[in-house]
């Protein structure tokens, strides 16, 4: 790219006008909340009347705290799973779907269904498939004579049920999936046919390499929702029984409820700091997501 | 050889069918649920969750069309995850071409700043909020709600772009700019319809965000002349009773927009996409 | 070409947003006053239409001095978030709001935005409340609420399934009371809905109350956590949990323990009396036979209630008189007896203003005979020590029940949260 005097003059004004409209609705909407929260985390404050001055003594609080470390710990299963589970899941159905199997198109619409429920009626339903007498257990039961469970009212498998149902949003990593995949050129695979490869070297030479970046992309925002999670396991069990199920978020949300504002923004940064170490190890592990040099080469 | 290669198959598929179907049975099983409840009494849901209705309760609808000014609040709704979805895409269309395809000292930094905003639990930034549109003077405003649901899902929306974007092969741009190409001309004609899926995918998710978020909503307004559907849905909910069948028709109501919603971005917009197939 | 007008319709787009945020409505030309009120009393809360009725009598008598006009606040935890995260950004949420007053919400009491009713009550206004519910709204001598609707929380017993078992009378000793669940239990019938879900155990913490109460006198809620009467109450309510309920009790929410009592599947239940007002359970076939009763007695303590303070009304402060004087006519008029007789009427709720108002229909009746019947009342667990206190209750309720922790361990937990 030959650029010259005012043309580059030029390139940099076009480039800040590009970036101007999201830097400027970031900044008030993100940066300078953050810096709010940030601040107050350093705080004593109840919501009301002024902010003493605390250094970082609910950090050391919080994190000497029972309640917070469970959270802190569910909330790395959280991660693990939806990263780890949610996200090849997704990526099996979308690798299938985008072979236009019979009704593909109804199945894409019907995955992103749940979605759009409202999580109230939801959590509703959960509750009552997870009880003693529901109907889960009546289905394990008659199948594998399994003994009935107080799916949510047990603290060793009420984090595992509030984790499961999150497999009805899978439709939500299967449409960023899909729609990736779809923009494979078809001529990669065509050639491929031409040397004899079958649907699983197919698939395994090309689809997943070409999906890489948007994996990381995925598998990223996966993990971030799973650390953010607060608002159906709230419904279905309050964080319990024995904080059982509490995660950061429900943490936060429960030290707002009883105006510990301080504390509340303290857990809100450790949020953001762990999330951040996160995107950083995935970025790590599966490689920076610059497809820029990859597929030019 | 050929017989056992067909039998391998044919487990396969009925495998991928088996996955296929216990995924579709997981995701429609709640809407068939919400359905027929919206159609009990609240009786009947209370003591029983699962069961058919004696009686179809019609007049759940009805309720639901009443008492929750529902027409009104869909309109609203539609209006400010119209516009949110707009602006949204746009200002982060433009960002992502630049932290794309655009190499500069800082570029990288800039885009860690932006999406590490997927972190960020909204609900911590509730006071910061409310001082924000209060002071502006937006409280209790549609444009108060369009503008924290754009911002709100700019993390996301950079993370997609950006990568649809990074994922387009160099040589079409550089193509282009042989034929005298400019920067301008460059984003519009090449790299806007390439990444094409990858925005509609951001919208999508910018959409069912705007249509389902509650906690902003009814901390931002106060009158029905600036609340979302939302809100009506919780109308049935009030200190110590919850109207759950009226409701659950009111849920019924408003899932019928985003669904078609969805259906025409998709079937449209990637389905003639992907159609013709890119060429690569 | 086409780019250029892409940047073009971006910056219209961004302008637009920000001439919206000129569109400011202009405060007031006229001198009508008008008072927001952000109302929970709406949608299918059986105070609304009352409530509307009101105001909208109360605006038609002053039009062109003041307006009264309702933003209606539903789903009740939401109200609360918008409550305090307005507070805490330092502004009020609206001219007129409610709150439920106990030690954590005591907080906002810290905050000059809310009107202190000492200044602008007069002995006659004071005079048509209940004595001991303003005494319980004031702290250090500033009332920055008053106190409106208020609530017992006693136990209410199926007499058709008591009956079932040849009980015809509501217990009256804790012996008693177990024998009839014995029989019970024998019958196939879950005797109580205890439920340890949600944030605060809400069903199973009016019983534990109780216990406590009757254990541990009227005031038990000064004592230390560890005291023995929490001891006990929480070996009883274990008891009630593991023996003496329906098998899903530990995690369940409020929903599902309402849902048994309503399905005729438990036979004694504890709510307020708002739950008298649903149309649910005016629909089940033993709606007339419910009797509405304190603790048989099992301690002590005898004969007293477990009562609350419900919705406290709070104001805007104003350094404008006339703004002070209409938030305070419009007041006047809410707690007057004749409004609150009227509210009372349709709903069946409990106020603390005077009223010779009784219900007709037989179950909210009850609630008022009970009331007045009592010869001492306490606060439950989370009017007295709040939402930290009972959010570590009901978490550590589930623990104790399946044997995880002792009542002692149980109660060294919950005395951790409590601020001294």
């Amino acid at each position: 790219m030959h650029i010259v005097g005012s043309n580059k003059k030029r390139i940099w004004l076009a480039r800040i006008l590009f970036l101007l409209p999201v830097s400027l609705l970031f900044f008030f909407f993100f940066i300078y909340p953050f810096l709010f929260t940030l601040y107050t985390s350093l705080t004593q404050w109840r919501g009301i009347g002024a902010m003493k001055f605390n250094g970082l003594a609910n950090y050391g609080k919080l994190l000497a705290d029972a309640t917070f470390r469970k959270a802190l710990k569910n909330n790395v299963v959280w991660a693990l799973s939806q990263g780890f589970i949610q996200v090849p899941l997704a990526c099996l159905v979308a690798m299938i779907l985008v072979r236009k199997p019979r009704f593909w198109k109804a199945l894409r619409t019907a995955y992103y269904l749940p979605n759009v429920i409202s999580t109230v009626a939801l959590a509703m339903v959960w509750v009552a498939i997870y009880n003693v007498k529901g109907p889960l257990n009546a289905i394990l039961h008659a199948l594998f004579g399994v003994e009935k469970l107080n799916w949510l009212g047990n603290p060793d498998v009420a984090l595992f049920a509030v984790i499961f149902q999150t497999v009805i949003y899978i439709g939500y990593f299967m449409i960023i999936l899909l729609a990736a995949a779809m923009n494979i050129p078809r001529s990669y695979y065509e050639a491929a046919e031409i040397d004899g490869a079958g649907t699983f070297r197919q698939e395994w030479h090309i689809t997943l390499p070409m999906l890489r970046g948007t994996l990381v992309t995925t598998m990223t925002l996966a993990m971030a929702y799973g650390m953010r999670h607060f608002e159906s396991t709230f419904l279905m069990t309050g964080g319990g029984p024995a904080y059982a199920t509490t995660t950061m978020g429900i943490d936060l949300y429960l030290k707002m409820d009883a105006l510990r504002y301080s504390e509340a923004s303290t857990v809100g940064v450790i949020l953001i700091l762990m999330g951040t170490v996160v995107i950083s190890l995935i970025r790590i592990l599966f490689g920076t997501s610059d497809p820029m040099s990859e597929t030019a080469q | 050889m050929e017989k056992r290669k067909t039998i391998l198959s044919g487990t396969l598929h009925l495998l991928k069918w088996i996955l296929l179907l216990f995924l579709l049975s997981l995701a429609l099983l709640p809407i068939v649920w919400l359905m027929i409840s919206s159609l009990r009494t609240n009786l009947e849901l209370q003591t029983s969750p699962f069961g058919w209705p004696r009686q179809f309760q019609w007049v759940n609808y009805s309720k639901a069309l009443h008492m929750a000014s529902l027409p009104r609040l869909l309109l609203n709704s539609v209006t400010v995850a119209a516009l949110a979805v707009l602006i949204n895409t746009l200002a982060t269309s433009m960002a992502s071409f630049i932290l794309a395809r655009e190499f500069f000292k800082g570029r990288d930094v800039l885009y860690t700043i932006f999406t590490a905003g997927v972190l960020i639990p909204v609900i911590s930034f509730m006071v910061p909020y409310f001082s924000l549109i209060t002071k502006s003077g937006l409280y209790n405003t549609l444009t108060a709600l369009v503008l924290v649901y754009a911002s709100v899902n700019i993390p996301v929306s950079i993370f997609l772009v950006t990568a649809f974007m990074k994922s387009i092969p160099k040589e079409l741009e550089e193509a282009a700019i042989i034929d005298g190409c400019g920067f301008f001309k460059r984003f519009s004609t090449i790299i806007l319809p390439l990444s094409r899926s990858g925005i509609v995918t951001a919208a999508t998710f910018c959409f069912i965000y705007s249509w389902n978020e509650f906690v902003m909503a009814m901390l931002l307004t106060s009158s029905i002349e600036s609340r979302t559907v939302q809100l009506g849905i919780k109308f049935f909910t009030s200190q110590f009773i919850t109207d759950y069948a009226g409701m659950y028709a009111a849920v019924v109501i408003t899932i019928i927009p985003s669904v078609v919603g969805y259906v025409l971005l998709h079937n449209k917009i990637i389905g003639g996409l992907t159609a013709g197939g890119v060429k690569g | 070409m086409k780019g250029k007008r892409f940047v073009v319709m971006a910056l219209v787009l961004l302008i637009m947003v920000g001439l919206g945020a000129q569109g400011q409505k202009d405060p007031g030309v006229a001198k009508e006053v008008e008072l927001r009120w952000a109302s929970i009393w709406v949608g299918n809360d059986s105070k609304a239409p009352a409530v509307e009725e009101l105001v909208a009598a109360y605006n038609a008598k002053n039009e062109g001095r003041i307006k009264v006009v309702i933003e209606p606040q539903p789903d009740y935890n939401a109200y609360e978030q918008k409550v305090r995260t307005s507070l805490a950004a330092g502004q009020v949420p609206a001219d007129i709001f409610t709150i439920k007053l106990n030690p954590t919400t005591a907080t906002f009491y810290q905050s000059n935005l809310l009107m202190d009713f000492n200044k602008v009550m007069d002995g006659a206004w004071k005079a048509t409340f209940d004595a001991p519910s303003l005494a319980q709204s004031e702290i250090d001598g500033v009332l920055r609420s008053l106190p409106m609707e208020t609530a017992i929380l006693p136990l209410w017993f199926n007499m058709d399934l008591l009956k079932k078992v040849g009980v015809n009378e509501v217990p009256k000793t804790l012996d008693d009371m177990f024998a009839t669940f014995d029989k019970l239990k024998a019958a196939g019938i879950a005797p109580t809905s205890q439920m340890t879900g949600d944030t605060n155990a809400w069903t199973s913490m009016i019983w534990f109350s109780h216990f406590a109460v009757a254990l541990g006198g009227p005031n038990v809620w000064d004592k230390p956590f560890t005291d023995k009467a929490f001891v006990e109450a929480a070996k009883l309510i274990k008891r009630m949990i593991t023996e003496y309920s329906t098998s899903d009790a530990v995690g369940l929410g409020a929903g599902g323990s309402g849902g048994h009592f309503l399905a005729g599947r438990t036979a004694v239940f504890s709510n307020g009396p708002w739950y008298a007002g649903r149309a649910d359970l005016a629909a089940t076939p033993f709606y007339d036979s419910i009797r509405i009763a304190g603790l048989p007695d099992a301690g002590p303590t005898k004969d007293f209630m477990i009562s609350r303070l419900q919705a406290n009304i709070c104001a805007a402060a104003t350094k404008d008189k006339a703004r002070e004087e209409a938030i305070v006519d419009f007041l006047k008029f809410l707690t007057s007896k004749d409004s609150i007789t009227k509210i009372a009427e349709t709903s069946g709720a409990m106020f603390a203003i005077k009223t010779d108002f009784r219900p007709t229909v037989d179950l909210k009746r009850q609630f008022f005979i009970v009331a007045e019947g009592a010869k001492a009342t306490a606060s439950d667990l989370e009017a007295a020590l709040g939402a930290e206190v009972t959010l570590e209750f009901a978490q550590q309720l589930g623990a104790l029940a399946l044997g995880r922790i002792s009542a002692e361990e149980f109660c060294a937990l919950v005395d951790r949260k409590i601020e001294r």
